[in-house]
This record gives structure tokens, sequence and C-alpha cells, in this order.
């Protein structure tokens, strides 16, 4: 890395030569060591989004093409309008390298970051969700030590602050071993006005500057930097840029900021996460048009003796900086009094344009408020990798095993086994807002208590469709979020997304990226689903293997359920009702878990997306829905959709009577049948009486419905309609199977 | 008569708006939230001590709080027979504070849990139960991280009724696959002698209304019932 020296220190800093020499010209003189800390870290690609800026320019603008988007990309989180004079808001990030070095600080902290990125939109956070990535569990200490800890991270520090866990996703695969990837997601609720309240911005000059929640220590500083390089053998080192939690601290900044906030005399408000105060307090100045003079000597520090540098720089959690009204001074401070919160007011705004950091008599910082958030962006070459071709090109072996053992097989393996231990340590309940709970539904389905609303979240991706495939496999990923708010009876508002990729100084993993991004693109712009925000996180990569993480484009979408009678269970309700099949079953086991569980195969052709197909189902399970003709829905992911009647049959332990002749005019083998994860499917179950009236809907929406079968009372699953031979299926020993995996692996 | 109860909040409680909404939205009755360093018992009928993390846990669940100033004016209210009711981190503090006898333990399986569980009602003379049957069994949820009640005066406890509930399966028999947490005895909630003061792990405010209830049932709106009922009487 380039050092640069000033005044005899010399500094490291990950910039490019050129991004030096641009510096140094528009300042015309050389940066203090201060400022030139707070460059390195603006202009990290964590802060910047240099590499990736060019590429997101794809998605569009939501908030000019979608009236009820209220904030798009760019902004702390995304908000809609979700009528009633409610607005919600939410967010994804990732908070991969800290978790891969520290899991239970990592993760606690990612979790308190997404909490302060909510709460800046002036909403209180009610539900988190959490998609995670790790090495498979199996005789590996390693992997299970850090989900044992992630999910530790996650529940003490969630679990205390009184925000529901809602839902999650959890992948396990060999190229997350060493990089685990820790995505948090949050959802915010408040009124209009809320939100209208409290901009991330300064934009009076006079107003003051203070800084609220936890002292400023020497923990975390440099934790972007950190972010945005691959994890090397160094990086047990970095510990000390993994910041630590305070879900304590941070339960109080959340009432005593919503209660600040209520006073009407906060003007702006921004959350110090990476970067610290030399980020909020540029972006505040910076977007807002204005200025700044801040005192040094007035914030509170850990511990004596920190330099101007290490004030700056550091990432100590729990910090808010508040821009607040001259007349309102008083009532703020005391409803931060009433919360025995540090705080202290560390300068003004003002009219030049300039951010001044005094400490003592010496101007330490002195720069344009806007030269920080002005990165400019790198070009990365992209490359199609060249082991894909012979990937695809992989076959289906002859299968070897028997279907039943295969089945009970997968339903036992880890990316398809209940995933139970992980959300009975969340408290997914607190606020009691869950209707329907972690494991009973495809979303977490939330009330809006006083209204007849509902919400309806669900985040995840397919990262190894999306490795054969990153634009099919991002946009199949959107199929199949979206089919999870879809099957609870909700209409898909709107997404954001955490880009998860390796390094994109590589090729072939700028590629992987690009591909993704024009893939969630090109799909959202088709089904109309506005991109409210996102967050890219780069060099998920680990130097001493030479290895990249799969490509993982986490997707997070809400979606709204008008009345109660509108959500749709997932569980079969009813003995004798017909199970209807809808969307097509091709040849697509590229990627699937019956692949790599069975054959520990990577390869295949993967699912293809058709944006005009998957509209048509939408369409046509929205007027099933309107005319009350589905009892319960779930839709069809990892492992087939023998899998998906599994999981339907389990809590009411109804059994299926399956007939697969009906669905065999594709002329598939039996394993494709059965295992094939193509996307945009759904399981529907309904009144036999009501078949008819489906047949004719599917006819009309010109999709592909198949009555498959029906559903019995004898807890089995009947398969029949094979070539080669039928089966049955003991659904109690399938349950015992999906229960038993991870706590026979974690809790031995 | 207009009921007023106080719903104390500590920082970092969390269940505080929940308990609040129970009363005011589902019982209709006058509830407020009063920050602890505020309570004052001379203007309340009945207290609710919430579930949360009072203090962060930090030191040791619930010991913080039970030297809050609330807890010198819930003492008063204590001794002339005015209900108290500790929900989670509540009845950590009950103890704590010696309200309530026993301990709050770390769970059996060191992990926080997250369920829907079973009560069978042990004694319905308390403040809290007289709307419940003895050997009822109710649906309410658990979520806690230090919820095995421990006590070393289980035989005064059984003898004097001091059990309110105890974990079972649905059909109300006390198995230890049905203890969540290790507790003692199956243990779940306890009162004091007087019965005017109920400490529980579980969470009635959640098991109150029936969208959020997996099976529909409101049982732990039953609790809150039993608490408003007692109080009226009293004053009549």
């Amino acid at each position: 890395m380039p050092k640069v020296d000033t005044d005899g220190d010399e500094l490291e800093v990950n910039l490019t030569n050129n991004e030096i020499e641009q510096i140094k010209d528009e300042l015309k003189r050389d940066p203090s060591i201060t400022e030139w800390g707070m460059f390195d870290v603006m202009h990290s690609e964590h802060c910047s989004y240099k590499s990736s800026r060019p590429k997101l320019k794809l998605f569009e603008d939501a908030e000019k093409n979608y009236d009820y988007v209220l904030a798009g990309p760019g902004q702390d989180a995304g908000v809609i309008d979700i009528g009633d004079n409610y607005a919600l808001a939410f967010r994804i990030e990732s908070h991969n390298h800290p978790s891969a070095i520290e899991p239970y600080h990592g993760a606690a902290t990612g979790i308190g970051g997404i909490i302060r990125d909510i709460l800046c939109m002036g909403v209180r956070p009610i539900a988190l969700l959490d998609p995670l990535r790790f090495g498979p569990l199996k005789d590996n200490p390693h992997s299970q030590w850090l989900f044992k800890y992630v999910v530790k991270g996650i529940a003490d520090y969630g679990n205390c602050t009184g925000i529901p866990t809602i839902g999650g996703e959890v992948e396990f695969d060999k190229s997350f071993e060493s990089n685990c990837l820790v995505n948090v997601a949050c959802i915010g609720l408040g009124t209009i006005e809320d939100f209208k309240h409290a901009p991330s911005r300064a934009n009076n000059p006079g107003d003051y500057i203070i800084l609220m929640g936890g002292s400023t220590g020497r923990d975390g500083i440099h934790g972007v930097t950190f972010a945005s390089r691959t994890l090397t053998e160094m990086s047990e080192a970095d510990r000390p840029a993994v910041q630590i939690g305070d879900p304590f601290t941070k339960k109080l900044i959340i009432e005593a900021t919503l209660e600040a906030i209520k006073t009407g005399y906060v003007r702006g408000l921004k959350d110090l996460g990476g970067g610290g105060l030399s980020c909020a307090l540029s972006e505040l100045t910076g977007d807002g048009g204005t200025g700044a003079r801040v005192d040094m000597g007035k914030i509170f520090i850990r511990e004596p003796g920190m330099n101007s540098f290490e004030v700056m720089l550091s990432e100590s959690q729990e910090r808010m900086a508040f821009i607040v009204q001259p007349e309102g001074l008083e009532e703020v401070l005391n409803v931060f009094r009433k919360y025995e919160m540090a705080h202290a007011v560390i300068g003004r705004t003002d009219d030049t344009q300039v951010l001044k950091v005094y400490d003592g008599d010496n101007l330490v910082v002195n720069l344009p408020a806007t030269a920080l958030s002005d990165a400019p962006t790198i070009p990365r070459k992209e490359k199609r990798p060249d082991y894909l071709d012979d990937l695809i090109a992989q076959k289906t072996p002859e299968q070897s095993k028997k279907l039943d053992d295969i089945i009970y097989e997968l339903i036992a393996s880890e990316n398809i086994c209940s995933k139970e231990w992980i959300y009975r340590q969340y408290d997914h309940e607190v606020g009691v807002r869950s209707v329907l709970k972690c494991g009973e539904g495809d979303s977490g389905v939330l009330r809006i208590i006083g209204t007849n609303k509902y919400i309806s979240s669900s985040v995840g991706t397919n990262s190894k469709h999306c490795f054969l495939d990153p634009y099919n496999g991002s946009k199949g990923g959107m199929v199949e979020i979206c089919g999870n708010v879809i099957a609870n009876g909700a209409r898909p508002k709107a997404m954001v997304n955490c880009c998860n990729f390796g390094n994109p100084e590589i090729p072939e993993s700028f590629w992987y990226f690009a591909e993704s991004v024009k893939g969630i693109a090109d799909f959202c712009r088709e089904l109309k689903i506005p991109i409210v925000g996102g967050n890219v996180s780069f060099y998920n990569e680990d130097e001493a293997t030479k290895t990249a993480i799969k490509p993982a484009p986490v997707i997070m979408i809400v979606g709204i359920i008008e009345g109660e009678k509108n959500i749709v269970p997932l569980p079969f309700k009813d003995v004798g009702s017909d199970i209807l099949l809808i969307g097509k079953t091709k040849a697509e086991l590229g990627g699937s878990e019956y692949h790599s569980v069975i054959y520990h195969l990577e390869g295949g052709i993967p699912p293809l997306v058709n944006e005009k197909e998957i509209k048509l189902i939408w369409d046509f399970i929205f007027e099933l829905y309107e005319n009350n003709l589905v009892k319960s829905n779930h839709d069809i992911n990892k492992g087939g959709f023998i899998i998906a009647i599994a999981e339907m049959c389990f809590k009411n332990n109804i059994g299926v009577n399956l007939d697969l002749n009906t669905i065999q005019e594709e002329n598939l083998r039996d394993d494709e049948l059965l295992f094939s994860e193509s996307v945009g499917r759904f399981i529907v179950e309904s009144s036999k009486s009501d078949y008819d009236k489906i047949m004719d809907l599917g006819r009309k929406y010109k999709i592909s419905v198949k009555k498959i079968g029906i559903t019995t009372k004898e807890p089995e699953i009947h398969i029949n309609g094979l070539k080669t031979s039928n089966f049955t299926l003991n659904l109690k020993k399938m349950k015992r199977l999906y229960d038993s995996t991870i706590p026979n692996l974690m809790d031995k | 008569m207009s009921i007023k109860i106080a719903v104390i909040e500590f920082p970092a409680s969390n269940c505080d708006l929940d308990a609040l909404h129970v009363l005011n939205n589902v019982l209709n009755i006058e509830a407020s939230l009063v920050w602890h360093n505020h309570f004052k018992e001379k203007d309340y009928d009945g207290v609710v001590l919430p579930g949360g993390f009072a203090f962060g846990d930090y030191l040791r669940a619930g010991i913080i709080a039970a030297h809050s100033p609330a807890i010198d004016e819930a003492r008063i209210m204590l001794k002339d027979g005015r209900p108290i009711l500790g929900i989670c981190n509540g009845f950590q503090i009950l103890t704590e504070a010696q309200f309530l006898p026993g301990a709050l333990l770390r769970n059996e399986s060191l992990k926080f849990v997250c369920k829907w569980v079973n009560l069978k009602v042990e004694n319905n003379k308390t403040a809290f139960t007289n709307r419940l049957n003895v050997a009822d069994v109710i649906d309410i949820p658990i979520a806690h991280g230090e919820g095995r009640y421990f006590t070393d005066q289980l035989k005064e406890l059984i003898d004097n009724d001091q059990i309110v509930f105890r974990y079972t399966d649905e059909k109300g028999f006390i198995t230890n696959d049905s203890n969540p947490n290790g507790s003692m005895d199956n243990i779940a909630g306890v009162c004091n002698l007087e019965g005017n003061c109920l400490g529980l792990m579980p969470h009635p405010e959640r098991a109150s209304e029936a969208i959020i209830s997996p099976k529909g049932s409101t049982h732990g709106k039953l609790i809150f019932d039993s608490m408003i009922d007692f109080i009226k009487r009293r004053s009549k």
C-alpha cells in the first residue's frame, strides 16, 4: 500500500497513487495526517462504492418512477409510503469481514449498525432479518464456531434491544468457509411526519451539532478500510478493527432518539457507523450545503491521550449525531438527560461549506464539506470465468440410489433442514406484531397495530445458481424472495439488496457482480419493483487459499397485505384438498441441492428466468386470492417441489397422495421431475369444488396449473405416476430428519 | 372508579409498550408508561414490571433494577395489598428485590429460548389467576435466557401454595420434555404469601390477542383480567 507523509508522520493508506495526487491537487496542499486518514476511509470501497457505482447506475431512480417511494438509494435506508399515513423504512447491509474474524461481536455490531440506519430515518425499528452464509457444519469445527457465535451475537443484541428477529435465511457452502457472510436487515415503521422530521443532512447554518451515546474509543479504527481488503492471514491482527457492541446503550439510544425527534427541534440526524465522525460530519454538511466548526475537546473519549486521527476515525459503536435548532437545544438535551445518555454539543453548523475541526487552537481538519464524499469511481474489468462452460456442461449422473432414500437424505441436508435451532434463540415475538412467526410461513408477517394492514418480508438468494449463471441466478433470487411474500398473500412493494462478491480488482469476480446487478435491474424494471437501497460488500476472498465466495446478491423484499383474511398460511389445512403445482418444471438441476448433496456436483444447467411467465403466474395467484380459492400456499425452493410438499405436511400432520402422471409431458427423468429447482413455482392447496374455476383461470393466464394429488389423513407421502417405481415416504421419519440435523451437529 | 395501572419503564425494558398496548387497547384500562425514576405509588392501583433487559441485565438479570427507587415505591404497594405483576425480566427483578422467593438462573441449554409453551394453573386464589381454574392448561410464549427457577425453600412454597404456574405438556402433565429451561419442579411462576405479587417467566401480553396466537387462544388476557377484577373487588 502507498504511504503518505506529513510533518514527519508516515501513514499507510489504501488509496491509489492517482487518488493521492488528485486530493493534493484539489486542496492545493498536503493534507494533515488526520485528513489523510479521513480521505482513506471515505474513499474506501465500503464508503465510496468506487468500483460498484458505475454498475449501480442500472438501478433506476425509484423516487422518480414510483410515487410511493419516499427515499431511495443513497440514503441511510429506503422508505416507502404504505398508506394510512404510515412510512416503512428498510435496509440491508453486510457485516462479513468483522464476523469472519470475531463472529460474536462482528454479528452483534452488524445488528447495531443496521438499527441505527433505520433510526436515522426517524422511525422505530420493528423487525430484523438475517441472511447468513457459512461453510458446511458437518465435521467442520471452524464453521460450527462461526455459526454458533454469529447466531448468539445476533440473538444477544437483537433480543436486548427489543426488536424481534422475524426471519432470515442460511446457506452452507464450502466457499463461505473462511469468508462467512453475515447480512443484517431491519424494518422501521413510523408516520409520514416522523420520517419527514429528520433528514440526514444539516441544511441550516447556526444549528448545534450534538454527539449522543457511547464514548469515542480506539475500537474499530479503520474498520471500513479493513472491510475493503481481502482476508489474509494477517487478519487475526486486525481484531482491534472489530467494534464491541453494547445493546443496552443501543436500546436507550433508540428511545432517546425517538423522543428527541418528537420535540420537533431535531433538524438532522446521522448515525456514526463506518468512517465514524469524519463520515457523519462530512455527509451531514456536504449533503446539506453547509459547513461546520467542531471542537474536538468536547467529544467525550473513552481513554486519555487519543489524538485527532483516532478521534475522527474511531468507529466506536452506539453513537448518533444530531443537528438541533438553537431554540430547542435545552429541550433536546433534557431528553438525553432523562435517559442518562452521555452527550455533548461539539460544534455548530455555518455557511462556509467547509468542515473545520479544532484540537485546542490547532486546526486539524480544514476540508471542503463535499471533498470527502466526492470519491472518484474506478472502472473495473469484467471477464466471464473460463471454467463456467465445463461446469454447465456437467451431466446429472445415472441415478444410483433409491428415490425415497434420496429424499430422506435431502430433507436432512444442511441447506434444506429446519432452521429452528437458529430462530428459537431469537426473540421473534417482542413488539406483539408477529402474526406469522419464524417457521410458520415463507415470510415473516407483522401487523400494524391499529390498522388492518400487514407487512410481509423475506430475505435471501441462491448462491449456487448465481455461481453458474449470475444473471439468471440473481433474477431467480428475486423470484424466490418475492415468491415468499406472495405465498403469504402480499404484493411485493419494494426491494433492497446486499451484493456480496469477491475482489472487484479480479475481472472474473467483477463480472459476477456486473451480471448480478444487470439481472436484478432487468427483473425489477419488468416486474415494476422499485429498488430503494443497497449495499455492496466486495473482497470476500481468501488470499491464503485464493478462493472467492460464491456470488451472493442477497435480496430483501417487503410486501403489504390488506386485511387479516388475506394472510395465506403455509401448512396444509384440510384432508381431501387438491394439491396444485403452479408453474413449469424443467430439466434444471444445475446448482441444485440434489446435485450437491447426492453427487457433490456443482455444475449442470441452472434455472432460467422468464419475466413474462413469472408475471403471469403472480397475477394468476393474486386472482386466486381475490376469489378466495387458496387454502394454503408455499413457494418451491431448494430441493424441488417434493420438499415443499413435505414442509406443508408437517405442521398439521396431513399426508398426501400424489399422482405425477399429469406432469409427465415434459419427458423428464424422475429425478429431474422431483428435484429440479425451476424458479417461480408454487404448491397451492385448494378445495376440490373449486377445481374447474382454477383451471379456467390457469388457461386465462396461459400458465401451467396441474393437479398433482390430494391431501390425506394418513401421515404418509405416496408418490405414484413416476417412470420408475412408485414409493411411499413416512412423514414422521421425514420430520425427525428435518428437525434433528442442526441440533445433532451443534448440541452434541 | 377508574382503575390506574403503571407499567414501569426501566432503562432497556422492552416489553413495556406491549404490556401497555394490551392494558390500553385490549382491556381498555387506563394504564401509563412511567419512567422508573418518576414512579410514585400513590397514583396507582396496580403495577406491571414488564419484560426486557433492564440495565442491560448487566451484573445479573434484574439486580440493578431491584435497587431503583421504583422498587421502594412498589414495596409500599406490596405491603398494602395492591397487585404487582412481574413478567419475565420483571419476575427476575422481583426475586432480586426479594418480593418473591427464589432466583432465575441461566437456562439449562445455555441458550435463549423463544417459543410457545403450556402452563398448568396450580393456584387460582391469587390476584392474577382468579379468572382461571386450578388445572387449567393455558397457551403462552416464553422468551428468555435466564428463566431456570431455583429455590432452596421448595417445600415451603408447596406448603404455602405459592407455586402459581408449572410448565406442562398440552394435556397438563408435568414432564421433562415440557420444561423449557430446566426450572426446578417445572415452576414457571410464583407468588408471595398474600397472593398480590406474581412473577412469571412467560409473557401474558403476547398471549392476549388471537391474531398473534398460533392457536388463536387468548389465555394471557385472563391474567390481566384477573388483576383488574382483583382491583375492583379491593376497592369495594
